[in-house]
């Protein structure tokens, strides 16, 4: 048990010592700035998987400390099985998005600063998952805005990034502003701000004030989703972001709403009180599907139509959760899980493309696949990924989530995902096609590759590919995670 | 030393320092340091005197015997009382003064009459302590003259600029205004109780004594900065100094509001009616404030717009703990105003800096300042981060303590006021963040050297941004020290 607990301290310990020890070290660590916060990444990400045997054994590692007595805070980490999987992609993703920038990040005075923010980033993200209460759960939720925020304002392409900054911490935190008044009216309601405590129930909310909380977490955590209409601030973000911060904030810390959902409104009320909320998160899901899907068909810059994607893949996972069966419920996990390797995938093939073209317009692009082949392999099995080829895993996903769509009563709007799908496959396929076939423009001149960059997304083609043929591991987390959820009925 | 000496002895030794300091300024020409040195050395000297007074004040308030108190006459009369509050927001005042002290031993460098400014500073503090310790109206309004008297001349203390002298005529106005209208209360409190020791007696109720309450409301909340009385506070806070900006804008107005609580309670109006006109208020402050600070180019100016919005969420967290009787809500605000007046003093603060070395007054000027004064960068960021409310930073868990005591109310009029709350912390950030953003801009090509900044103002700045750091990492001292501010009777 003492060992566990070593472990989950360290999923945030270590990494942010490592934080502090390269910004301390300032311009001087520059240089091994990247080696540093890798490795302090994988310790987070082994840490993460270390946690799986007392799972498996039916305990729940968990660690506390009185906060502020007054106010009855408690500083409360904890892993259940809704946790690990949210908390191994997460910390995969933060140290892919590392890896990758040691081929994209030029070191410069600042690197240390870089890494500083990206493992602060990972640790926001990891810290969410893991806390325990609803207190903590708000500081770092915050925190992965505040340190991917800075990302940007300083390292972001473009002039525009500071009011893309701007944006994107408004809008998300108007979304985090309703998550808080949601968290706020559990802690008035309970006396206390801890989960554990409310997982035990004997509280209870007037039904009145019970739907305006679920109502403002479905719409707080919705922004974070980035979900029809709220998904204003991703595009530009994605955008302007550098390639490492995009890669995270797609893959991992857009499904940090996911998380929040299924935390509290599918952990801490039962099903009955959801039920009201089922159809319009369903419609909400399937309106950003198709929304998202069409954007990406109609942009020409290639990082937006892989940031549009985002807007869609989000909108299965919310169809997912509106199911409310278990079928679904597990397909929208474990395409939270599919969904970050693929985009981390896709957005790492378009950084290559970006670094060695020089430019992000899609007509102004053709014909690279003579010059760079490894790349459109990759890019080919990430865009099969993304449109749902089996055996790549977001068929396995989608499958589920199709399933419980039909599973409820539900036929009409079923119906419409699943051939919103068909857009998906026409956009990848458009990105794929309009980059690497076709005659290659006069002037486009193609530059060489940093290595950290190609083998990271080689790497990680892998992954989707043998997550795709073995599937078996992770349906046997999700299993248990709703098991956790549901206590085995439903 | 018998219990009254302790409590007159801050007094008599800020006013001492004063005038010895005067003279010394009189006598030949001082260094600037040294003028700081032995204010900073008055100050930790207040402080220390402190240390007794607050023992005999814990003893007391755990015994539940009489409070430590001095009178001058013996048929009541002059009375002052170290009550927990009035000491807590007295140490946090010295602390302060002592910090700004320091830092202006480097800021007020090139000003020509840096002389006077020192002895002004320390008589500033002792009208506060008096006001904070004085339970006689009388003494109140002499003590809050002495204050402002003191004030005015700072606010003007740069008078080759125009426009510090108009901001100092226009404050000085519309406070003489202020302090007159609580003459005339205390005429009238005097004319139906006859005296005017607080707390009058209860179960008086007469016209002449609400007048005077009314009085009193209006004159401390014109002095407190409460909307729509406010329209001086952005000219003295933009023109004045900014170590004195700092000092008005942490504790100045907020003891005001806390002895505008003190007095009018102690007047005998009940506490859900002030409540009541508190949270109608704090909506006004809010509002106002933010909307204003929005449109500001003036940094000082946007600060100040700042502090009315939240002197206003004190307002509504003091409004809500009176009117629906939740200790929590009065301790919220209670702690917001601790925690107000770290980040507000840091943040002017950090700007007198990059006024001090690069001349900045607008928005616009800052940018570059985190490629040439990294410390700057990150304190300014630091206070502004808090001002906005953001975690971990202590502005946040005084939001969070504030809703989750307003939302216990289960009331409308609670329900709304979170409503306008979260929207007006929304539109906070339409002002702060831009600065930050503004501060981390690289600034233009050939302007990127790191400039040093002097030890005489990088220290107050170490210092204040750690205690603010401290405050929201660790805010269960500082909530204890708020509970201390809720007895101030």
């Amino acid at each position: 048990m003492t060992r566990d607990i070593v472990f989950l301290e360290l999923i945030l310990g270590f990494p942010l010592a490592t934080a502090l020890i390269l910004a301390l070290l300032r311009g001087r660590g520059s240089r091994s700035a990247g080696w540093i916060a890798g490795g302090s990444a994988l310790v987070t990400l082994g840490s993460a998987f270390a946690l799986l045997p007392a799972l498996y054994g039916g305990s729940e590692p968990a660690v506390a400390f009185s906060w502020i007595p007054a106010a009855n805070i408690q500083l409360r980490l904890h892993v259940d099985w809704l946790t690990l999987p949210f908390l191994v992609t997460e910390a995969a993703v933060t140290l892919a998005a590392i890896v990758y920038s040691w081929g994209y990040h030029k070191v410069d005075a600042r690197s240390g600063y870089f890494y500083a923010l990206l493992l602060l980033f990972g640790v926001g993200m990891s810290g969410t998952t893991l806390a325990d209460d609803l207190f903590l759960f708000y500081i770092f939720w915050e925190l992965m805005l505040i340190a991917s925020c800075v990302l940007i304002l300083i390292w972001g392409e473009g002039e525009r990034r500071g009011i893309v900054a701007l944006k994107y911490f408004i809008f998300t935190h108007i979304g985090s502003l309703m998550v808080l008044v949601g968290l706020l009216m559990l802690y008035g309601a309970t006396g206390s701000d801890s989960l554990a405590m409310m997982r035990a129930g004997g509280w209870s909310l007037e039904p009145a004030l019970l739907n305006t909380v679920l109502l403002l977490f479905f719409i707080g955590f919705s922004v974070k989703m980035a979900i029809f209409p709220v998904h204003l601030w991703l595009p530009d973000t994605h955008t302007v972001a550098p390639m490492p911060v995009t890669i995270m904030l797609a893959a991992a810390m857009l499904s940090m709403g996911t998380y929040g959902i299924l935390r509290f409104p599918f952990s801490l009320f039962s099903i009955e009180h959801i039920a009201p909320f089922a159809l319009p998160l369903m419609i909400a899901g399937l309106v950003s599907e198709i929304y998202g899907a069409l954007m990406a068909l109609a942009e020409q810059d290639i990082k937006r139509i892989i940031a549009y994607s985002s807007v869609s893949q989000m909108g299965y996972i919310l169809f997912g959760l509106g199911t409310l069966t278990r079928a679904g419920i597990e397909g929208a996990t474990l395409h939270v899980i599919y969904h970050a390797i693929v985009k981390a995938l896709l957005f790492m093939v378009t950084g290559l493309v970006i670094r060695a073209t020089g430019t992000r317009k899609i007509e102004a692009l053709g014909g690279l696949g003579k010059a760079l082949p490894g790349v459109a392999v990759c890019t080919a099995i990430g865009a099969l990924g993304i449109a749902g080829m089996p055996p790549l895993g977001i068929f396995n996903s989608e499958w589920m989530i199709f399933a419980g769509g039909f599973e409820t009563a539900r036929i009409v709007p079923s119906m419409l995902t699943l051939f919103g799908s068909l857009l998906t496959v026409v956009y990848a396929l458009r990105f794929f096609g309009r980059i690497f076939f076709g005659e290659q423009p006069q002037n486009l001149k193609i530059r060489s590759l940093p290595r950290a960059m190609l083998y990271t997304t080689v790497a990680i083609t892998v992954l989707l590919i043998v997550e795709g043929l073995f599937p078996a591991p992770l349906f046997d987390w999700v299993a248990q995670e709703l098991t956790l959820l549901l206590g085995g009925g439903l | 030393m018998a219990e009254s000496t302790w409590v007159i002895l801050p007094l008599l030794w800020l006013f001492g320092g004063a005038f010895a300091l005067g003279l010394l300024g009189r006598l030949g020409r001082m260094r600037n340091t040294f003028l700081a040195g032995a204010t900073a050395l008055i100050c930790t000297g207040g402080l220390l005197w402190l240390i007794p007074l607050f023992a005999l004040t814990q003893s007391a308030w755990v015994n539940q015997t009489a409070l430590p108190s001095w009178s001058g006459t013996a048929s009541g009369g002059i009375q002052l009382r170290a009550t927990p509050s009035a000491l807590v927001m007295t140490a946090l005042a010295l602390g302060l003064g002592l910090l700004i002290a320091i830092y202006s031993g480097q800021y007020l460098a090139r000003d020509r009459r840096y002389a006077t400014a020192y002895p002004l500073l320390l008589l500033m503090l002792t009208g506060l302590l008096g006001m904070l310790l004085t339970t006689d109206l009388f003494n109140l309004y002499l003590f809050c003259e002495l204050l402002s008297i003191a004030a005015y001349v700072l606010v003007a203390f740069r008078r080759h600029t125009d426009t510090s002298i108009e901001a100092g005529f226009k404050y000085l106005i519309m406070s003489s205004v202020a302090t007159l209208i609580m003459l005339l209360g205390i005429s009238w409190i005097y004319r139906e109780v006859g005296n005017v020791t607080l707390p009058i007696i209860e179960g008086q109720d007469s016209l002449w004594l609400r007048l005077g309450i009314a009085c009193f409301l209006v004159g401390l909340a014109l002095k407190s900065g409460v909307a729509p009385l406010h329209t001086w506070l952005p000219d003295a806070y933009g023109r004045a100094p900014s170590s004195v900006s700092a000092l008005l804008a942490s504790v100045i107005s907020k003891s005001t509001l806390l002895v505008l609580l003190r007095v009018t309670l102690g007047l005998g109006l009940p506490a859900p009616i002030l409540g009541i006109v508190f949270i109608f208020f704090s909506f006004l402050n809010m509002t106002l404030g933010n909307a204003l600070a929005l449109i500001q180019r003036n940094i000082k100016r946007l600060l100040a717009y700042s502090s009315i919005a939240q002197t206003g969420y004190i307002l509504f967290a003091l409004g809500i703990g009176l009117r629906y009787d939740i200790p929590a809500a009065l301790n919220a605000g209670f702690f917001l105003l601790l925690v107000h007046a770290l980040l507000k003093a840091l943040a002017f603060l950090s700007k007198g800096v990059c006024h001090f070395y690069c001349g900045a007054t607008q928005v616009k000027d800052l940018q570059g300042t985190a490629h040439q004064f990294p410390l700057v960068a990150l304190t300014f960021s630091v206070s502004l981060a808090g001002l906005a409310g953001i975690p971990p930073l202590a502005g946040f868990a005084a939001k969070w303590f504030i809703l989750a005591a307003s939302l216990t109310a289960q009331d409308t009029l609670a329900y709304v006021g979170v409503a306008i709350f979260l929207l007006n912390s929304v539109l906070a950030l339409g002002y702060y963040l831009p600065l930050i953003v503004q501060i981390f801009t690289p600034p233009p090509i050939g302007d990127t050297a790191r400039q040093r900044v002097s030890l005489w103002i990088s220290i107050p700045l170490i210092l204040l941004g750690a205690l603010t750091l401290s405050a929201g990492l660790q805010s269960t001292p500082w909530l204890d020290i708020a509970t201390w501010l809720n007895f101030f009777e």
